[in-house]
């Protein structure tokens, strides 16, 4: 992926750049308003990572505004240091895709902006989904692996559906609560390992290899690959 | 001097004092016009008697008797106050004690005159004028007859407004005084409160005076501000004091890692360690974050209509795997939906703190409750658990933010969850209801809805439909 990062703090702005280099993606980087809106708006990028506090008189919210009204429909993750839910809201509705708030997890990020990716290249929610011999028909609501027929509760079946969408994508506990529950908060226990444990149950249980992977320090990932 | 002046205590004794010296002359005035006209009066008919008796002796005994007359009067009175004078019709004197006719006219009746008499001075008279045939007769009264009288009329007037207007000063100096302390101490004792030490009250009396009370208010809000104070310091201590054990350990993994140097592999897990112990500080400040933006009423802007029943099986199907694997009855009850103006996010995290709570306090193989429930005009969700309870005791306390009760001791937890469920249901116009079961506890919390109660209770055809008492659907989640 080709990913600008508009972002002032020069220690977080290293921490990102590296990670992301790390994991394959070439990154510009504008450090300043005014320069992050002029390379959004000229270079095609696959995801800006866009810094709400900017020095000057430019700040990020103004710049994805900008950008929205000029036709620009490049994948957009804030970075705000506002945790507060309405700052959220305010930070979606200017146009951004996705919202995070400082300080996060690099694995976090990085789910975060392979799953906007994805979703920019258009999300078909007729087409079956298939990971290895599993697959899932989202009109028919049936999942079955290999010759077996898999039944799943309505939230397993969003559970896994969200999973398959990201296949070969590391998927964080904070995405599947928002996604999959809507919840925007942290349910401080660690009920999302339970869901994810009786859904491995079901699909996973009695095969020989698994597919849905738990990857550690960042979240869960369904894949076929060895 | 002016000081004195400006006191609100002096000036209004001085405006007493000068209503108290309006009301004085307006009580003399008409007394001393009274007084005086009764005196005109009285002399007036002296004089007629006099100058009667004096016309009476010259109907007798003619001109020369009535000379005689005037002249032994004359001589015989002692005062010198009475004043005669008999003159021809040219107005020349034949008799009397008056060297001339004064400026008076000579048609009968009666006047008040100026007389010069000499050596006596200025005489203010009081004239009788008659006529006797062809001749005059003036029969007058030295008007300074009375002047003592009236003179201590005078005094008195006088000395009663002295009185008066010192009594006055010497009052609104006192109240000054006294008025002057009092207002000392409030403001030693506020000026000691600006300097830090909120254990200052002002001081009050068993009277109910304006002083008293206010002070009385003020020590009240003194003691709610020393009260928000010092649970302001409570909190912050606590929160200090929750930091130092994840940033303690936090400390000494990192000192150890630079110390012992250990092989990469054990390097990065004590990392991971040490990225958990920054986001358990992590979490326990977005969790004040959020108490604060709720306790601000921010939120209260983004109210939309909810469905608490909806919100609230959804927490309890999240929560379920997890009473599951503790082997905890979770069961959902709700009349239908129950649609309440508020913030979806916020409610669904009190709903979620609370089924969370109850799971660390259910037993093993033990049960949890959540229903939803529409009262008139209003939504009660509640959560019952058959745990250990919170006895009286604590029942105010565990809403208090850190607060552990000896219950939780090694759960995991900054004793914040039921905190956020007190201010999300304060934002709410709710409170918190704690209530026991045996054994267990149930914490309810009353949501003010303006949709209609459930149907059953409307009598109408659709009720007709519906079995006696309130719809019902119980379920437990598989």
């Amino acid at each position: 992926m080709k990913i600008l990062l508009v972002e002032d703090n020069e220690r977080v702005s290293q921490f990102v750049i590296k990670g992301l280099q790390e994991a394959g993606h070439t990154t510009d980087h504008a450090g300043n308003g005014r320069d992050g809106m002029f390379l959004a708006a000229s270079e095609p990028y696959d995801v800006i990572i866009m810094d709400r506090m900017l020095p000057g008189d430019i700040d990020g919210l103004a710049i994805i505004e900008v950008l929205r009204k000029a036709g620009k429909r490049t994948p957009i993750l804030i970075l705000s240091a506002l945790s507060e839910v309405d700052d959220r809201i305010r930070g979606l509705r200017s146009g951004g895709d996705d919202y995070l708030t400082k300080p996060f997890a690099f694995g976090e990020l990085l789910a975060r902006l392979d799953a906007l990716h994805r979703r920019a290249h258009g999300v078909n929610h007729e087409i079956p989904l298939t990971v290895g011999n599993l697959h899932m028909d989202p009109m028919t609501r049936k999942v079955s692996r290999g010759d077996r027929q898999i039944t799943l509760q309505p939230r397993e079946f969003k559970l896994l559906e969200y999973l398959m969408r990201h296949a070969d994508q590391v998927v964080t506990r904070t995405m599947l609560l928002e996604n999959v529950w809507d919840y925007h908060f942290d349910p401080q226990t660690n009920v999302v390992d339970v869901h994810i444990s009786k859904l491995r149950q079901k699909i996973d249980a009695e095969f020989d290899r698994p597919l849905l992977r738990t990857v550690r320090n960042a979240g869960y990932m369904v894949t076929a690959a060895e | 001097m002016p000081s004195v002046i400006r006191s609100s205590a002096v000036s209004l004794a001085l405006g007493y004092t000068a209503l108290g010296l309006i009301a004085l002359v307006l009580f003399a005035a008409p007394l001393w016009y009274a007084w005086q006209g009764t005196i005109r009066e009285g002399r007036a008919e002296i004089l007629q008697a006099d100058a009667q008796r004096l016309t009476d002796v010259y109907r007798r005994e003619g001109l020369d008797g009535l000379k005689n007359f005037i002249d032994a009067r004359i001589r015989m009175q002692i005062a010198g106050d009475r004043i005669l004078l008999l003159t021809d019709a040219a107005r020349h004197a034949l008799a009397g004690n008056l060297a001339a006719w004064p400026d008076v006219s000579a048609t009968p009746g009666d006047y008040r005159i100026q007389v010069d008499r000499g050596n006596e001075g200025i005489q203010t008279l009081l004239v009788h004028v008659a006529s006797l045939g062809p001749y005059h007769l003036l029969v007058a009264r030295d008007n300074r007859l009375f002047a003592p009288l009236e003179k201590r009329f005078w005094y008195g007037l006088a000395g009663a407004i002295a009185v008066l207007f010192f009594a006055g000063l010497l009052i609104g100096l006192i109240t000054r005084r006294a008025l002057m302390s009092r207002v000392d101490s409030i403001r030693q004792t506020v000026s000691a409160i600006i300097h830090g030490d909120l254990k200052h009250r002002l001081p009050t009396h068993l009277s109910d005076d304006e002083l008293n009370t206010l002070s009385r208010t003020i020590n009240g809000m003194l003691d709610q501000i020393e009260l928000l104070v010092h649970g302001v310091r409570n909190v912050s201590n606590s929160i200090a004091h929750d930091l130092r054990t994840p940033l303690a350990e936090l400390r000494s993994r990192l000192e150890e890692l630079a110390l012992i140097r250990p092989s990469s592999d054990e390097t990065f897990a004590e990392i991971d360690g040490a990225v958990a112990d920054v986001d358990r500080v992590i979490r326990i400040f977005d969790a004040l974050l959020r108490l604060a933006e709720i306790d601000a009423g921010m939120r209260r802007s983004g109210f939309v209509s909810v469905d608490v029943a909806d919100l609230a099986s959804s927490a309890a199907e999240f929560y379920s795997p997890a009473a599951e694997l503790k082997n905890i009855a979770l069961s959902f009850h709700s009349d239908g939906p129950a649609p309440v103006a508020g913030d979806p996010v916020l409610l669904a995290q009190a709903l979620s703190n609370l089924i969370d709570n109850a799971l660390k306090y259910a037993p093993e193989g033990g049960m949890i409750g959540v229903g939803v429930h529409r009262r008139p005009g209003a939504v009660q969700i509640a959560v019952t658990d058959n745990g250990p309870g919170v006895d009286d005791a604590e029942k105010a306390k565990v809403v208090e933010r850190f607060y552990r009760g000896d219950a939780s001791r090694g759960t995991p937890g900054a004793g914040l969850g039921l905190s956020l469920v007190q201010a999300v249901a304060k934002l709410h116009g709710s409170a918190l209801e704690f209530s026991d079961r045996t054994p267990g506890l149930c914490v309810a919390l009353t949501i003010p809805s303006d949709a209609p109660p459930p149907t059953s209770t409307i009598p109408g055809a659709q009720s007709a439909a519906e079995p006696p008492g309130l719809p019902s659907t119980a379920a437990t989640i598989p």
